[in-house]
């Protein structure tokens, strides 16, 4: 193990012996090798920064290096945006911890060193985040390496390892350029991505989401406080946030579109699909807190007639997100809500059963333009798990479910 | 209300025990002479702190935050530690000023101070950061005692404003270094990181940044109106009275009583009382912040105890060192302390403030945000006079014979 610590301005000498300059900083080249060190970036004395590729460093320790070749075949480095600068782009910079879910900032890298073929090359193992690792900062270059390794070596260290450290690089075409990927990163649960995004900044942010698919995208984004959302969704382009607002639930799209000012929401919405810009609009008419504003358009309707067969029919073909169905909803001819059938009854029941005989009794339901706080009592005082929501003819218009009264009364403690 | 706060509660914090101390000793010495002062004051003031305000919300991120990214680890950590060192020695005079307030009205300092201590810890705590925001404009209302206090005084309004606007110098030391004294006050490097920081979390976007300059602008306004009724009240009574020797903010309270009435001198007090506490409260929290985020520490008000552990232990631990050295050291051993945090202040504003500058120039972080070069003249020569006056305040310091006050 060697630190990027120890490395710094580590004498480089050439074939014959020859002084070369110290070391400036290390490239890494993800289009080859994500861990491996291609490129030594050596400062001679008369300041220009020399390239030496991975395959001509003979041998490297905490003392100095050598090159496999004399120093008149060395070139100068052009900058190219494709490499990884350990110095520049990871030492002090934030990073994500995959594995603990969260923000931390980068004290030293950590590298080990192997030998291929007859020369060394140098590995990254991880990114140290850890106290050891400032104090190295701290010390280098003040006393002897090691005397450093020595003092800091009865402190824990705290190396992420490589792996799963996820770069934040707000520009998406060096994104592309280094490879920079967030697969690992949209397998934790929506909430934990949502947690890192809330420490980061919006560029950073922009970034981020940018980097997940839609689905996931609009999963995490519903998380986040709805000033966030809306701020974040504005500074995309209106068909990136269009193509993530459509997958999130119709409630929450409505939510952050009018958390946004006018010119951008309609922007979004003209870019959606025409579906699911209906829905979301038919949302939008209503007051804030209010039943109307508070419930989804995604439920699943029968006629009142139907058997057992048809809900579950009817649950097959649904579109929406399955957990969040508790109720199957019936409505009569005239389209008036009649009645509210619990899933599990359907479960128990046989399949030529009527669903109006395991409707609940009393039918419960509120008014589109019904305050929250009277949603929030009778969510309160039947101990609902889903509340529907009718205009003046007891048409159904949607549904409150309990994860949206737990926001407004999180909200208001 | 979506970006009011942060400006207006940076600035107003400015006055707290020390430049309440510093003001009233200057209208008591020197009567209406030095307010001309307030007006390159304000502007110097506005500079800066639009500079920082416009950084935290175009990059979304901490001065801190940027210091650690651009000048890596060790000089973080060597401006971290000296501010640490600094805003200690200012929270001990923040809860000396409350102690000093209160004792006014004849109220012991070791309850007075214990309990300011325990509800300045309970409210950040407890609190979010909306609603110890609310809290905080709420205290920037109280500083409207001084207005009053000041009416209350029958301060000769022409001779004043006369003051106010004609620039007028003396050259014999002593007012020079009040003059110096006076500007010092105003720009502290605490300042910078804590507007930064909480124009960060308040998260501002770009496009209502137009508004949070004028959060900014209205802050430091009203702060130095603030200054100008404390000037003037100690002008209006201590001054011409002839009997002007100030040595802690109450002093001030005290000899208003006699010369404009009771209700003046309690309101002075209750001034006092309001700035300490609300000074004792921003000055640990700020210095939390900054420290925390230029570590890479989790931090910010709206995170949990266990969530930010390292923050609220930075946060407590300041308010109760601050609080025991004012119970349990005298005075004068106190003010070694308090000179000393002014010193480290004085070296650490030039570094500052170049960071600033240099920060705020990058095309890379700023994009069209940057500096114009008409801004970058004001700000750089803004900048270059701050570093001088407060050079020499820390040297006059060192030669405290000169002073003569």
């Amino acid at each position: 193990m060697i630190y990027f610590t120890e490395l710094e301005r580590l004498p480089f000498y050439d074939v014959k012996g020859e002084y070369l300059g110290r070391l400036e900083d290390l490239c890494v080249d993800p289009s080859q090798n994500a861990q491996r060190v291609a490129l030594y970036l050596v400062k001679s004395p008369r300041k220009t920064v020399l390239r030496i590729p991975h395959d001509q460093v003979q041998s490297i320790s905490m003392l100095a290096a050598q090159t496999t070749v004399p120093a008149a075949s060395l070139v100068v480095h052009a900058p190219d945006e494709g490499l990884l600068r350990v110095k520049k782009d990871v030492l002090d910079q934030q990073i994500i911890d995959v594995n603990h879910r969260k923000v931390v900032r980068v004290n030293d890298v950590d590298f080990d060193i192997q030998p291929v073929n007859g020369h060394a090359e140098l590995r990254i193992v991880g990114a140290d985040v850890g106290l050891a690792a400032g104090l190295r900062r701290l010390l280098q270059g003040t006393i002897a390496k090691h005397r450093i390794r020595s003092l800091t070596s009865p402190i824990p260290s705290k190396t992420i390892p490589w792996e799963f450290v996820n770069l934040i690089e707000p520009d998406p075409a060096r994104r592309v350029k280094l490879r920079i990927s967030y697969d690992r990163l949209s397998e934790l649960h929506p909430a934990d991505i949502a947690d890192i995004l809330e420490s980061l900044s919006r560029d950073e942010q922009k970034a981020l989401v940018e980097g997940l698919d839609d689905e996931t995208a609009a999963e995490v984004i519903s998380e986040i406080p709805t000033e966030m959302q809306a701020a974040l969704l504005e500074s995309m382009p209106s068909e990136k946030a269009a193509d993530i607002v459509e997958e999130m639930s119709p409630d929450e799209a409505a939510d952050v579109l009018q958390e946004m000012p006018p010119e951008a929401s309609a922007e979004v919405l003209a870019d959606m699909e025409t579906e699911e810009a209906t829905e979301v609009r038919s949302l939008l008419g209503f007051e804030e807190r209010t039943a109307g504003a508070l419930m989804t358009t995604e439920f699943i309707v029968v006629g009142e007639e139907a058997t057992l067969e048809g809900a579950i029919a009817a649950l097959r073909t649904f579109e929406g997100k399955l957990e969040s169905v508790h109720m199957i909803y019936l409505i009569g001819a005239g389209g008036a809500l009649t009645g509210v059938v619990p899933l599990a009854q359907i479960l128990l029941a046989d399949s030529s059963t009527h669903l109006k005989e395991l409707s609940m009794d009393p039918l419960i339901s509120v008014h589109a333009h019904a305050d929250q706080k009277s949603v929030v009592a009778l969510f309160h005082k039947y101990n609902l798990v889903a509340l529907p929501v009718v205009d003046e003819k007891s048409h159904l218009l949607g549904v409150v479910t309990a994860d949206d009264v737990l926001e407004v009364v999180v909200n208001r403690s | 209300m979506a970006v009011v706060g942060p400006g207006i509660i940076t600035a107003n914090v400015d006055n707290d025990a020390g430049g309440i101390l510093t003001y009233s000793q200057a209208g008591a010495t020197f009567g209406y002479s030095l307010l001309w002062t307030l007006l390159p004051v304000t502007v110097a003031l506005i500079v800066v702190q639009e500079m920082v305000a416009r950084m935290g919300v175009v990059t979304g991120k901490g001065l801190a935050d940027l210091i650690r990214e651009e000048y890596g680890l060790r000089m973080t950590f060597l401006v971290m530690a000296l501010l640490l060192v600094a805003d200690l020695g200012n929270t001990i005079s923040e809860f000396a000023g409350l102690a000093s307030g209160m004792s006014v009205v004849g109220a012991s300092r070791y309850i007075v101070v214990p309990l300011g201590a325990l509800l300045v810890w309970v409210m950040v705590v407890q609190g979010t950061y909306q609603s110890v925001e609310k809290i905080f404009l709420v205290a920037c209302l109280f500083y409207v005692a001084y207005p009053i206090s000041c009416f209350l005084a029958h301060p000769h309004w022409s001779d004043a404003l006369k003051g106010t606007f004609i620039p007028h110098m003396r050259f014999n030391s002593s007012y020079l270094f009040m003059l110096i004294g006076l500007v010092g006050t105003t720009i502290a490097p605490w300042m910078q990181f804590y507007l930064q920081s909480a124009v960060v979390e308040k998260g501002i976007k770009v496009k209502d940044y137009r508004l949070s300059r004028w959060d900014v602008i209205v802050g430091c306004i009203m702060t130095d109106v603030v200054a100008f009724f404390i000037i003037a009240a100690c002008a209006a009574t201590i001054y011409v009275a002839g009997h002007g020797k100030i040595q802690t903010p109450g002093d001030a309270a005290l000899a208003l009583r006699p010369l404009a009435g009771r209700a003046a001198s309690y309101l002075f007090a209750f001034g006092l009382c309001n700035a300490s506490l609300f000074s004792a409260c921003i000055l640990p929290l700020a210095t939390a912040y900054y420290v925390c985020e230029g570590l890479g520490v989790e931090s910010g008000v709206n995170k949990r105890l266990h969530e930010a552990p390292a923050f609220y232990a930075l946060y407590t631990s300041l308010i109760a060192i601050g609080a025991l050295v004012v119970l349990f050291l005298n005075e004068d051993r106190q003010i070694p302390i308090i000179l000393l945090s002014q010193v480290i202040n004085g070296i650490l504003l030039p570094f500052v403030l170049i960071f600033m500058l240099r920060l705020i120039n990058r095309e890379d972080l700023m994009g069209d945000y940057r500096n114009n070069r008409t801004f970058n003249i004001i700000a750089w020569v803004t900048c270059v006079v701050m570093i001088a006056l407060t050079l020499v305040l820390v040297a006059s310091t060192f030669f405290p014979a000169q002073t003569h006050m």
